[in-house]
């Protein structure tokens, strides 16, 4: 995989159910919108038809939560098959998933599962990121998932894991800010340390999220809140890095008013000196 | 421990039922959690009016059954309920309309999403311009998201009246052995009970037999009718093509 991905330096929101209407009747402030693939995967009706009328309108990111790019028995093909017609569908910015596994056997968790950070998960997740690059025949970006335990036989961190995984694969990083805050807090690292060590020129696109608390002083991924002050800390250092990038606010529960949502995003252009 | 064997145990581990021991760690305890609470939550929101026909504990505990027995296999968690009617047949074994709601709903959402094809017309049939030797080997496929079974109760009234956010106040109306069938036209899923003569012929379409053999059953007596109901069947959108020969 040879194909690259040119720097993208808009500012989007996921697309969500609750707001279809609001996009497809106005224009709205965005420079994308970021749909979650397996929304729209084998798929015909309705949903389909509001994607195509979205695309008439916005540039689409497809997001996905399903490759399982972790699992030591593969990826599906069948999945990689339907996403790669989906991918020529909608001709999107870019194709991402998560660094984790969701499933094993046959048996899947619909979860982002942590992996070890062991050299025999990096040899797996780059054999995996390879196969499903050759198939849609163009670069991944993987994210950073939150996670809520570590493995006693990890040999490296999950930075220099990522950082591995793109030079031996070529694929690019989708940076969810929030995902290093909430997992700096339940494993107890320095989130700057995370963002100095990434590889800046694989990064494509920014995650921005919220979180809620959880048990024992865990933080959990819930993107039911808006963005918190100490996450806004640490996208300013992260954009101070890697320069203006592809900005997106996710929410997937106590979904609220689009404008909402829009006056966050304009929180994330301010920081960036991007006017809207 | 090899990250497969490591991945099989983790996964075993979350899946575990509610009356299990307590998760090792947290961290655990977490994705466990997560795991049976997206699941469930699926459950809910494909089956919504199911669990206010059944109220909420009851439908708690087949979803938390369900989920034991029936770990998700699909890559989209949109498949997940796939055999929850077969489950609710047991587990509401005198309550047949239970699965028979479940049933309708799944096949609903189905339809809704199901891939497209095109749906045909009265008048396309009509300019098709078929001889009478094409008629008789004449076959027709079905519209997006076409399914049926057979049901014992009046589901229709019962999904009217699970529409509101009202608690329904309808009785599970016992009917005659009738046919539910689910299908999409346009953008919109629908449904209709079919009485045994009608769904006998459409069932044959279905099926895959032809014209010329479903009309020859219908015999001299039941032609106008049968060609009443293709009419009808047409005004619907319940085929996506014909094929010929």
């Amino acid at each position: 995989m040879t194909e690259t991905i040119d720097p993208f330096t808009g500012f989007g929101l996921g697309l969500r159910k609750d707001h279809h209407a609001d996009f497809l009747r106005d224009a709205q402030p965005v420079d994308f919108v970021e749909i979650i693939s397996e929304n729209f995967m084998a798929c015909g009706g309705r949903p389909l038809h509001t994607l195509d009328a979205m695309r008439e309108r916005y540039p689409v990111i497809m997001h996905g939560v399903s490759m399982s790019l972790g699992s030591a028995t593969g990826l599906d093909r069948a999945y990689l098959a339907e996403l790669k017609a989906l991918a020529d569908r909608v001709q999107p910015l870019w194709v991402s998933d998560h660094l984790c596994w969701t499933g094993i056997a046959g048996h899947n968790s619909h979860d982002l599962l942590p992996l070890p950070y062991t050299d025999e998960a990096l040899a797996t997740c780059a054999a995996n990121i390879r196969m499903a690059q050759d198939v849609l025949e163009r670069p991944l970006l993987l994210e950073n998932p939150s996670s809520y335990l570590t493995f006693a036989e990890r040999t490296m961190s999950e930075w220099a894991f990522l950082a591995e995984l793109t030079r031996q694969t070529g694929c690019y990083l989708l940076l969810d800010v929030n995902n290093v805050f909430v997992s700096s807090i339940n494993h107890g690292f320095d989130p700057h340390e995370f963002i100095g060590a990434i590889p800046a020129d694989r990064v494509r696109q920014i995650h921005l999220a919220g979180h809620s608390e959880g048990p024992d002083g865990m933080l959990i991924d819930t993107h039911d809140a808006p963005v918190r002050a100490e996450v806004w800390a640490l996208y300013q250092a992260a954009i101070e890095r890697f320069g203006p990038c592809a900005t997106m606010i996710e929410r997937d529960d106590a979904i609220p008013p689009l404008a909402e949502l829009l006056a966050e995003l304009d929180q994330a252009r301010n920081m960036a000196k991007v006017p809207a | 421990m090899t990250l497969a064997a490591s991945q099989r145990d983790f996964l075993a581990e979350i899946s575990l039922s509610d009356d299990s021991p307590a998760a090792r760690s947290t961290g655990m305890a977490i994705y466990r959690n997560a795991y049976r609470a997206r699941l469930a939550d699926a459950l809910a929101t494909s089956f919504d009016r199911t669990r206010r026909w059944v109220g909420d504990d009851a439908f708690a505990a087949a979803s938390a059954h369900y989920i034991i027995t029936h770990p998700p296999h699909s890559w989209t968690l949109d498949a997940y309920g796939d055999r929850f009617f077969e489950v609710l047949t047991e587990l509401f074994a005198e309550d047949a309309e239970v699965a028979e709601l479940a049933w309708l709903e799944w096949h609903m959402q189905q339809a809704f999403a199901a891939q497209d094809k095109p749906e045909l017309s009265a008048a396309e049939l009509a300019a098709a311009d078929l001889l009478d030797a094409e008629w008789e080997t004449l076959r027709f496929a079905m519209a997006a998201g076409y399914a049926a079974r057979e049901v014992r109760h009046d589901c229709a009234a019962l999904w009217h009246a699970l529409g509101t956010d009202a608690d329904a106040e309808v009785a599970p109306t016992p009917i005659e052995p009738t046919t539910l069938v689910v299908w999409r036209s346009g953008m919109s899923p629908h449904f209709r009970l079919l009485d045994g003569d009608e769904f006998s012929a459409l069932g044959e379409l279905a099926a895959g037999k032809s014209f010329g053999a479903v009309a020859a059953q219908a015999g001299e007596q039941g032609i106008a009718r049968f060609g009443q109901w293709l009419a009808k069947w047409l005004g619907e959108g319940l085929f996506s093509a014909i094929r010929r020969g």
